[in-house]
């Protein structure tokens, strides 16, 4: 087969995948993703309504601006699909991705994705790469890693590596009643970014983190995350969903802006290193 | 990328940040000469400090036995491979360093461990340089040799753990140097793990962030030496204070060792991050080795370390290793006495230069029995 061909049935069989087996195929937005208005948002990845949300097919691009860059190409595209009922808007991100990344460790990142909008709806929209100083970006963060957790995974090393062995755990003594409050308040002195209230520690309960950022390097964690979500790994891809509240200013009816970013865990994407979108127009559905 | 000055290289570099010294630079002497690998300091940081979930396989203080000794695995091999062969011109560095080699895209030089890559943290133990054959013994020169090399994070006044988080999660402390990363902003993003080239900054996969040696700055807060330096069975550390070498004063113990008599010396200083802790290295081993580990000072090192028997000053210094838990911020020798003083100048410790000795003999007169070392 010519390498041109190979190209073509390559294409054809990802966007059958994306697609999912016997799923019906979304209608398409070419220009824009179009936040279709229903009355009460889809709470799984699997809604029936996402056959009819049209897909937006949003190109991916290298994060090649600020070091540490992404100097080579993976995802090459993020299907988007949206719906708003008013308040809140959910995406879901469909994407393909060989392999399932959600465990963590030294050198191992898990499979990620974001969505971030202007914290204020505005003409003058911030720099698309994480805002700009003064003109605030709100993101909504999920991870194949907090999934897994939330899913069930135990925050134990016994869960990565079942064969490891632990003597012992200084927090876990037999003369501490397992559970009660000073063994848990022990157990969180030991772990450092727990007991410092880092929402990268967990216990978790959602797959997802609010951020803010005011430009690349700024990222912080929203005060408290409002978001939620679910992803499902399937026919060697990720569909995730993300509801987060509309930012402020964005009105039913209105329109704003959108960007998607994706993160390949086994090529080590992390952090700046990832797939990223421009701005891409958003437009809010309303009752009427 | 700024310039900034590095005494260690003898020359300006390039750097992430500006130059900004501390107030003091927290520094230590590890004397190799004395170490026995027991692995007391490695287990006094641990149980101090790392017994959590998710911090199983960190040693932020290990001993390993070089030549063949590494933890994580070759994690200083790996990174001189890439930084391939460079050249010192005298006491100034004409090669690269790791910020300067860094590949486009990368703040700085680095690679990444895996998880097998922390699996044998006593890899090498004890394994000579060279086979040692049958019916050899020691005749005053090794040809096979080895050495224990204790490692902690060297609090480096350019880290690159710091200049490589995104996020400037990492910071240096301005009162004393000590490197520190924010539990409360890191996002587990690694890329002090790939950055720092003595791979002293871990993953802790179940709070997903980076951690690393803090010197038990509680203690320095309060005077004292950190855990690994107080517990060391073979007294071979020495925390204190270092001083840029124009303004080094020689009753400052570090600076002593390091600027006046130039027995101490950084660890693969052609790195570029003008690492605070110094080692006398070791006597027995080949120079061309410890040049490569320790830069160019060694043979002007080895010659000081050997002559200590006839330098009352430095042999004096040596015995305060190990002799009090606090931080000896002066010293001086009076005749056959060492004093140690606090940073209020109060005399906290006095050792005599040479230990009185008695010779007990063989035979135990009194009671007709040798004497064994019990009896
Ligand atoms: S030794 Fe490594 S972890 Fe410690 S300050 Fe230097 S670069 Fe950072
Ligand atoms: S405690 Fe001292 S002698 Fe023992 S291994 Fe550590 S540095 Fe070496």
């Amino acid at each position: 087969m010519k390498p041109r061909h190979f190209i073509f049935l390559a294409a054809v069989l990802s966007a059958s995948a994306l697609a999912g087996c016997g799923k019906k195929e979304p209608p398409v937005s070419e220009a824009e993703v179009k936040a279709v208005f229903e009355k009460s948002l889809p709470s799984t990845v699997d809604d029936k309504v996402w056959e009819r949300v049209p897909a937006h097919p949003a190109k991916l691009l290298l994060q090649d601006m600020v070091e540490p860059r992404l100097l080579q190409a993976s995802t090459p595209f993020v299907r988007v699909q949206s719906v708003t009922d008013g308040r809140k808007v959910a995406f879901l991100l469909t994407w393909k991705d060989a392999t399932l990344d959600d465990v963590p460790g030294p050198a191992l990142f898990g499979d990620a994705c974001a969505v971030q909008l202007p914290a204020t709806t505005a003409a003058d929209v911030p720099a698309p790469q994480m805002g700009e100083d003064g003109k605030t970006v709100e993101i909504t963060y999920w991870s194949a890693i907090f999934q897994a957790s939330v899913n069930g995974r135990k925050d134990d090393i016994h869960a990565l590596y079942p064969r490891a062995a632990v003597d012992h755990y200084p927090f876990e003594a037999p003369s501490l009643k397992a559970g009660s409050p000073p063994q848990q308040e022990m157990a969180k002195r030991y772990a450092p970014a727990r007991g410092a209230e880092n929402p990268m520690a967990g216990p978790r309960t959602v797959p997802v983190q609010d951020l803010l950022a005011d430009g690349p390097g700024t990222i912080r964690f929203a005060e408290k995350t409002v978001s939620s979500g679910s992803g499902k790994y399937s026919g060697g891809g990720w569909t995730v969903l993300l509801v987060r509240p509309l930012p402020n200013g964005a009105q039913p009816g209105g329109r704003t802006q959108v960007a998607f970013a994706v993160w390949e865990g086994s090529r080590q994407e992390v952090g700046a290193r990832k797939m990223r979108t421009a701005w891409i127009p958003l437009s809010l559905g309303s009752a009427q | 990328m700024a310039r900034v000055y590095n005494w260690q290289l003898g020359r300006e570099m390039s750097y992430w940040y500006p130059e900004r010294r501390p107030k003091r630079q927290f520094a230590a002497v590890f004397d190799t000469n004395k170490c026995i690998a027991c692995q007391t300091c490695t287990l006094a940081c641990k149980t101090t400090w790392t017994s959590g979930k998710g911090q199983e396989y960190m040693l932020w203080n290990n001993v390993e036995t070089k030549p063949y000794g590494f933890y994580p695995l070759g994690w200083d091999l790996n990174l001189l491979e890439k930084l391939g062969a460079q050249d010192w011109d005298g006491g100034q560095y004409a090669g690269r360093t790791i910020f300067e080699a860094a590949q486009p895209g990368e703040r700085v030089l680095g690679w990444r461990p895996e998880d097998i890559d922390y699996a044998s943290p006593n890899v090498g133990e004890d394994d000579c340089a060279g086979g040692v054959e049958k019916g050899a013994h020691f005749t005053g020169v090794h040809n096979s040799w080895f050495f224990y090399l204790a490692r902690m994070c060297n609090h480096c006044t350019y880290p690159a753990c710091l200049s490589s988080c995104p996020r400037s999660a990492i910071y240096k402390r301005p009162e004393d140097g000590i490197v520190l990363i924010d539990q409360g902003s890191c996002r587990g993003y690694q890329e002090c793990v790939k950055a720092c080239p003595y791979k002293k900054t871990f993953f802790n996969a179940m709070t997903g962030t980076s951690e690393k040696c803090i010197a038990c700055f509680p203690k320095i807060e309060s005077g004292m030496q950190p855990q690994c330096f107080v517990n060391c069975i073979g007294k071979i550390r020495f925390a204190g204070w270092i001083s840029r070498p124009e303004s080094a004063r020689a009753d400052n113990p570090i600076d002593f060792l390091v600027h006046v008599k130039k027995v101490a010396l950084p660890l693969f200083p052609q790195f570029g991050l003008e690492p605070n802790v110094y080692y006398i290295p070791p006597m027995n081993v080949p120079r061309e080795f410890l040049a490569q580990m320790f830069g160019p000072g060694v043979d002007q090192a080895l010659e000081a370390y050997r002559n200590a028997p006839r330098d009352k000053d430095l042999a004096g210094l040596l015995t305060l290793f190990g002799s009090t838990e606090a931080i000896v911020a002066k010293w001086k020798r009076v005749e056959e006495q060492v004093i140690g003083y606090d940073e209020s100048g109060k005399e906290i410790i006095r050792v005599p230069l040479r230990e009185p000795t008695h010779i007990r003999q063989a035979f135990d007169a009194a009671r007709g029995v040798a004497r064994t070392n019990v009896s």
